[in-house]
């Protein structure tokens, strides 16, 4: 498992495969948090960009591949949120936004749409200490196990479940937090 | 094609590309000549000035304590040596015929161990190539007992006339004793873009 992990970065089949298991989940990720076609498209390459960077540091027993993929995300979109989509090595490589051709917008408005619920649940979420928000975000929206989201936030599973247990308590009130989204 | 294949097939190039890079520079990298080859990969074009009247190179003082090294033509590298001395900087320079290198080990390189001790490292932050000719070097990266190695390999075509000549270059800082340079052919010189070509001036 973890040699086939480690291929992914340098074998196209085996990359390909994996791309194809992960792309839907990763546009939705990104989907729950960004509400622009063209970003959440370029964002998708971001990640899997990172993916190949970062390839290596998969552990197969630390936990799945889509936690781990999901950590990968959460860096890549506040980094890129940081770099504010400057000098992107990917979008800056293909000059610009990638065109995106009516169908493909109008899947994305689609998905983003499909998300907003959760986008609303990020709004109540915002006050919460950042660590706390982290897990609550990663179960409750992004459907992880609580020792999935530890390992995709790099924390230990103890402490994301003391997390999740005081952010729930926070947010009491709000009923979708408490019942989570259907996934 | 939907943007999901477009996106798998930049990042199928992507891939392709990186293996490309590793091939050309990579395995010789962290292996014996380690970080040498990671700087010598960064081959520039680099306007280097003829004629017999100029000296060989020009060292001037920076106001931020970095100090400026022009490079007019590869040759009294034992003077340039002295001169970096005298401004507080050991360095050992060698300059180099077109398609050779320095075989194999020269010391213990600073950040040497892999790229990601590369990265940041004294070694990667002592000298800064500048993209119009020449080098700042930073003394505060090269410490006591301490050696800023540098290699110039120089271009095939040293004749043109045109003053744009391309050469390669490695740059790393070595801990302690820096092993004389013993000259070998370089088995990549023809692989990396650059370098021995196209020739000089083209």
């Amino acid at each position: 498992m973890l040699r086939k992990q480690a291929g992914i970065a340098t074998d196209h089949v085996a990359f390909e495969a994996f791309y194809r298991r992960h792309v839907d989940a990763v546009t939705r990720f990104l989907a729950r948090r960004v509400d622009d076609p063209h970003t959440v498209a370029d964002l998708v390459a971001e990640v899997f960009m990172a993916v190949l960077d970062s390839a290596h540091t998969y552990r197969a027993g630390l936990g799945t591949e889509i936690a781990w993929l999901y950590g990968v995300a959460r860096n890549t979109l506040s980094a890129e949120r940081r770099r504010a989509f400057k000098e992107s090595r990917l979008t800056s490589r293909v000059s610009g936004r990638r065109p995106l051709d009516t169908d493909d917008v109008a899947r994305l408005e689609e998905r983003i749409d499909a998300e907003g619920p959760a986008r609303k649940v990020f709004q109540a979420m915002a006050d919460l200490p950042e660590g706390e928000r982290a897990v609550l975000e990663l179960v409750v929206i992004d459907q992880l196990t609580v020792t999935e989201a530890a390992m995709a936030l790099g924390i230990r599973s103890g402490t994301a479940k003391v997390r999740l247990h005081r952010a729930r308590r926070t947010l009491r009130g709000l009923p979708f937090v408490m019942e989570g989204t259907p996934g | 094609m939907s943007f999901e294949e477009r996106i798998l097939m930049e990042l199928k190039a992507e891939i392709t590309a990186r293996a490309d890079r590793r091939r050309r520079t990579g395995r010789r990298l962290f292996t014996g000549a380690a970080v040498a080859g990671l700087a010598a990969a960064a081959a520039i074009a680099v306007p280097l000035l003829t004629g017999s009247e100029r000296s060989a190179y020009a060292v001037t003082k920076n106001g931020d304590g970095t100090i400026n090294v022009k490079l007019n033509e590869f040759r009294d590298a034992d003077k340039l040596e002295q001169d970096l001395k005298r401004m507080g900087v050991t360095a050992d320079i060698t300059y180099l015929k077109p398609g050779k290198t320095c075989r194999g080990d020269r010391g213990e390189i600073v950040g040497g161990g892999s790229p990601e001790e590369w990265k940041g490292s004294a070694s990667e932050k002592a000298v800064r190539l500048l993209p119009r000719g020449g080098m700042d070097i930073d003394p505060r990266y090269v410490g006591d007992g301490q050696t800023l190695v540098m290699a110039f390999t120089e271009n095939a075509d040293q004749t043109s006339e045109k003053p744009q000549v391309l050469w390669q270059f490695a740059g790393y800082v070595v801990n302690g004793q820096v092993k004389p340079c013993v000259v070998a052919d370089d088995p990549t010189w023809n692989d990396i873009d650059g370098p021995g070509r196209p020739p000089a001036g083209s």
